[in-house]
């Protein structure tokens, strides 16, 4: 056993020294009503090496058998940024999680845990010694993060947990909880379903465990690991108390994360840039002339500079095969021990960024072999960001009108219920953001008015779109603070792309107010662009 | 507040007065309208509806006419008056219906109906605080009923009845309930107004509206040519300039108190190709136009629009504006903008539909939209910015797949429901009579597009045939299409 894990060691450090990625993320690769299969149960076993967590150079014998679990209290105070008042930030929260402590020291937590964080602590379960943690490396699409351990010898009684892939549907694993004097309470648990869904990103779709598992609140929150024989098979980070079900960020995406957690700077999960649709219709398949019997999964969607996009791959192919898995009819590959799962799995988390891989599509009739090199999605091409965290919101205030730039963490300040009850335009906007031409930029907008003299009857506008001002187009809150900054004459004309259509600004006059907003609103600054004031 | 004190003074001897002479006149002339109408189903658009019935008032002026409300008279098949005092139901018909701003006038097939009966006269507009009865049928019984109450407020004010029309209204404060429909609301013995809307006691207390004789002869005259041309608009949206920064850039330095901001000039509008987003309008007809919007007209402070309210189809307006920092004249000619028909709620017309291998296609109304229980962003958007976001430039008429009657042939179509239509064998669809002619189109498939990121619907043309009568005769369905 020893000489074995010693091995695997050496093999994993070989295996991924050479890759080098950069910061990635995975495209939602599935359709709006698309039903991810239930894969069937595999019951080959597996013959695979495991893989281990620990990238660390130095192999260590296997820790004697210890009481204590690999685990430790998380508590992290968050302030999230008010995104209606961006010079806001809003109360402070604690949330409370129990993090994993790996092989090399680290501790793996959720992303949710850590989101927006202003002070991390570790907690030790037996003696309650607390020591402050710093956030290494944050993945928000994957639900995975990882601090660094405060001292050396901080968690030296708490032995490191490696990593468990080969769990299965139908397999039982342990949830781990906390008593409140630290004793150790598991609870076990049943996997029911592998698939590809939703992470809380919702941009995202990522292998998820779901179990069936009977919880009680301990820990403030359900941020809580799952195990089998000691390793680690996943992290909660959902749980319905009603239906009892939880949902797991599994093993597979831990190992994908922490592999590129190993490089600097940090490389997330690759994508494709697509979207596929099945092809189960027998009209379809005649139409598309494909034969019954064979899969393909039908390309709706070509995210323009995308991996897909840069293949060639155009909207209409099917999709036959990726990397030589062959692709049904549902868009699903057969995994070795999941059995059927979506593409979207194999292209995010089993490659990696970097990659070319042969796509087989069938095209016109005829099969047509492209190669793709898989990359990180480039965020900086997104019209409306799908969340923001940790930054603080951009917003430029002149003569007392707030512009902001749409992000979806904007249309989240309406609740839960956003999509709903956000202004329309602006969900619409965000939602349909790739149906918008390739150079519409970022989405300006009028966030609010703070009343002072200059608004005299601007006081009801509200999230009306900035298209120019003084005749420059403005495609950015950048662009805008240029225009602001450089007048060139009495007046900023504020073109708007809708009624009233045009608001003006006398430019003295509103440098003349700049003092008394800050001072009567309470505005540290009245400008914040790349995060910075 | 010298005037207020005036009016006052008339209205105490008014009011007297108005009891006295008021209660014999309408009677003779009051008469009670009975409706059978069947409302159309926009969820099963080929099915013919619901059958219902109600009860209204209306009253008989010259020229043997009787006006009453449209939303009495809307989507009836039958129609019987009754005269005050006299037990024969006789047949009417509609003459005309304005459902922009809620009026009818009514025939009667037999002319002899009208004997004994006594025209009403039309008045003005009451006086604030002055005293007014309502006649009309509500309920609480069969026979005529008289309340009484005095005028609240005279304002520019949404009618409910079509949902996207606002005119002048009169509200008063006389109990006014369902049955009170197009009933007279009476001063001096003459009609001051017809009720035709109120809140429900859940909401607000004694709080009812009238249509005011301005509204009531405008309907009149329009329907003196034998048809009836609806509202006149000036197709553009119009903002308020307060601002200083804004007067003074836009030119408006030497205009006291003057000028209101173009904001959207709507296709095909009277204001299409003569305003432009960001003119200023300084007058209407003459008219100064106040930075608020209002003008002075008839020794009242209203809205501007009353100008454009109480013109005719191809009438003119002559406009003084600044474009650009130039003075300039412009005259519109009035028409009526096709855009916002869809946002309004329709009557006496039928659903229109194309059903082809199971899949209805309907255009995007608010007769539509008010059946579907879950309007995705999309569609919520193409509906609410329609005419604002100018939506009508690409789509005149935007087709949704609204519903999939599942058979054989369409199983796999279901989850496409509520798209909106973009092409149908690569042809654009722009209304739904382009629908049923892209489904004329030869080849071996139909491939039908909606919009977003969606695979394309493939309809094999071969099976299709014996689909869409096996469908019909499953779904009961009487008919292919309605455009």
């Amino acid at each position: 056993m020893i000489t074995r894990s010693f091995i695997l060691i050496a093999l994993f450090c070989l295996l991924s020294a050479p890759a080098r990625t950069e910061a990635m993320e995975v495209l939602r690769q599935y359709l709006p009503g698309e039903e991810a299969a239930t894969p069937a149960p595999t019951p080959e076993p597996e013959q695979t090496p495991e893989p281990v967590a620990e990238p660390g150079p130095t192999p260590e014998p296997e820790p004697p058998a210890s009481q204590q679990p690999p685990v430790v209290r998380v508590n992290v105070t968050s302030q999230a940024f008010n995104f209606s008042q961006p010079w806001r930030k809003g109360t402070p929260a604690i949330r409370q999680g129990l993090g994993v402590v790996l092989v090399d020291g680290r501790i793996l937590v959720t992303a949710e845990l850590v989101a927006n964080h202003t002070y991390v602590e570790l907690e030790k379960p037996e003696t309650a010694l607390k020591a402050p943690a710093r956030v290494e490396v944050v993945d928000y699409d994957a639900n995975l993060a990882l601090l660094a351990a405060p001292a050396a010898d901080f968690l030296q009684s708490i032995p490191g947990a490696k990593l468990d892939e080969s769990a299965e549907v139908g397999d039982r694993i342990e949830i781990m909880q906390l008593e409140p004097n630290g004793t150790p309470v598991s609870t076990t648990a049943v996997i029911t379903t592998i698939e590809v869904g939703p992470y809380p990103v919702d941009e995202n779709a990522f292998l998820v465990f779901k179990l069936s598992v009977p919880l009680q609140s301990r820990e403030n929150s359900f941020t809580v690991p799952a195990f089998r024989d000691g390793k680690l098979v996943g992290l909660l980070m959902r749980y319905d108390p009603r239906s009892q079900t939880a949902d797991v960020v599994p093993a597979p995406v831990i190992t994908h994360f922490l592999q590129a957690a190993a490089k600097t700077p940090y490389a997330g999960f690759p994508r494709a840039g697509l979207t596929f649709s099945d092809t189960r219709d027998p009209q379809l398949r005649r139409f598309a002339k494909l034969s019954n019997g064979t899969g393909g999964a039908y390309v709706t969607k070509v995210l323009r500079g995308s991996p897909a996009d840069e293949a060639g791959i155009k909207a209409g192919d099917v999709l036959l095969s990726v990397d030589g898995r062959p692709i049904d009819q549902d868009g699903n590959y057969e995994d070795p021990r999941f059995g059927k799962i979506s593409l979207a799995h194999y292209v995010s988390t089993a490659l990696q960024a970097g990659q070319t891989i042969p796509v087989v599509v069938w095209r016109d009739g005829a099969e047509v072999t492209l190669d793709a090199t898989l990359a990180p999605r480039d965020r900086t091409r997104m019209i409306s960001q799908p969340y923001v965290f940790d930054t603080a919101p951009d917003f430029i205030v002149a003569g007392g009108i707030v512009f902001s730039e749409l992000s979806r963490q904007f249309l989240r300040e309406w609740g839960p219920r956003w999509p709903g009850e956000a202004p329309l335009r602006l969900v619409y906007l965000d939602r349909f953001q790739n149906e918008l031409p390739p150079d519409r930029g970022k989405i300006v907008f009028i966030s609010g008015v703070l009343s002072t003299p200059n608004t005299v009857g601007y006081q009801d506008l509200s999230y009306e779109i900035v298209e120019e001002v003084n005749g420059k187009p403005i495609r950015s809150l950048r662009d805008l603070a240029d225009a602001i900054d450089n007048p060139d004459g009495k007046f900023l004309r504020i073109k708007l792309a809708e009624d009233p259509g045009v608001v003006v600004l006398d430019v003295e006059k509103s440098k003349a107010e700049e003092d008394r907003i800050q001072r009567e609103y309470g505005l540290p600054y009245l400008r914040r662009l790349g995060g910075e004031d | 507040m010298l005037r207020i004190c005036r009016l006052l003074a008339v209205l105490l001897l008014a009011a007297p007065a108005a009891g006295l002479c008021a209660a014999p006149g309408p009677a003779a002339s009051m008469v009670r309208i009975s409706t059978t109408s069947q409302q159309p189903d926009y969820e099963v658009p080929w099915n013919p509806g619901n059958v219902g019935g109600g009860v209204g008032a209306g009253f008989v002026i010259e020229g043997n006419r009787i006006m009453t409300n449209a939303h009495v008279v809307s989507n009836a098949t039958f129609i019987t008056v009754v005269k005050e005092g006299d037990p024969t139901p006789w047949e009417a018909r509609v003459l005309y219906v304005a459902h922009d701003c809620d009026l009818a006038l009514l025939g009667v097939y037999d002319e002899s109906f009208f004997k004994g009966t006594k025209p009403l006269e039309f008045g003005g507009i009451p006086a604030l605080e002055s005293t007014v009865s309502a006649y009309g049928y509500p309920i609480g019984g069969d026979r005529l009923s008289v309340t009484r109450g005095i005028v609240s407020r005279i304002d520019f004010l949404p009618y409910s009845h079509s949902e996207v029309d606002s005119h002048l209204a009169i509200q008063i404060d006389a109990a006014i309930n369902p049955g009170n429909s197009g009933g007279p609301v009476m001063q001096d013995g003459k009609v001051v107004g017809v009720a035709f809307q109120g809140y429900s006691g859940a909401v607000a207390q004694n709080v009812g509206y009238m249509i005011p004789t301005p509204v009531i002869r405008r309907f009149l005259e329009d329907v003196k040519d034998g048809s009836y041309d609806r509202y006149m608009d000036l197709a553009a949206t119009y903002y308020p300039l307060v601002n200083p920064a804004a007067r003074e850039a836009l030119g408006l330095d030497g205009e006291q108190e003057a000028g209101v901001l173009v904001g959207s000039v709507f296709d095909g509008g009277a204001a299409d190709g003569k305003l432009q987003s960001g003119d200023v309008i300084l007058s209407v007809d003459g008219h100064k136009v106040f930075a608020d919007g209002k003008i002075d007209l008839d020794d009242e402070r209203i809205e501007m629009s009353e100008i454009f309210e109480r013109k005719f189809k191809g009438d003119e307006v002559k406009l003084d504006i600044i474009r650009n920092g130039e003075k300039q004249q412009v005259t519109l000619v009035l028409n009526r903008p096709w855009p916002f028909s869809i946002q309004a709620r329709s009557y006496d017309t039928r659903p229109r539909f194309v059903l082809v291998g199971g899949l209805l296609f309907q255009p995007l109304n608010r007769d539509f939209i008010d059946t579907q229980k879950n309007v995705d962003t999309r569609l919520r958007y193409f509906f609410d910015y329609y005419t604002t976001d100018h939506i009508y430039r690409e789509h005149p008429e935007v087709v949704v797949l609204s519903d999939v009657l599942t058979d054989q042939v369409n199983t796999y179509v279901t989850p496409f429901k509520g798209g909106i239509v973009n092409r149908i064998n690569g042809k654009p669809i722009r209304n739904l009579q382009d629908v049923a002619s892209a489904f004329e189109e030869p080849g071996e498939f139909h491939v039908i597009e909606l919009l977003g990121e969606g695979r394309p619907i493939v309809l094999d043309r071969s099976t299709l045939k014996d689909a869409s009568a096996r469908i019909k005769d499953r779904y009961g369905v009487s008919s292919d299409q309605n455009l």
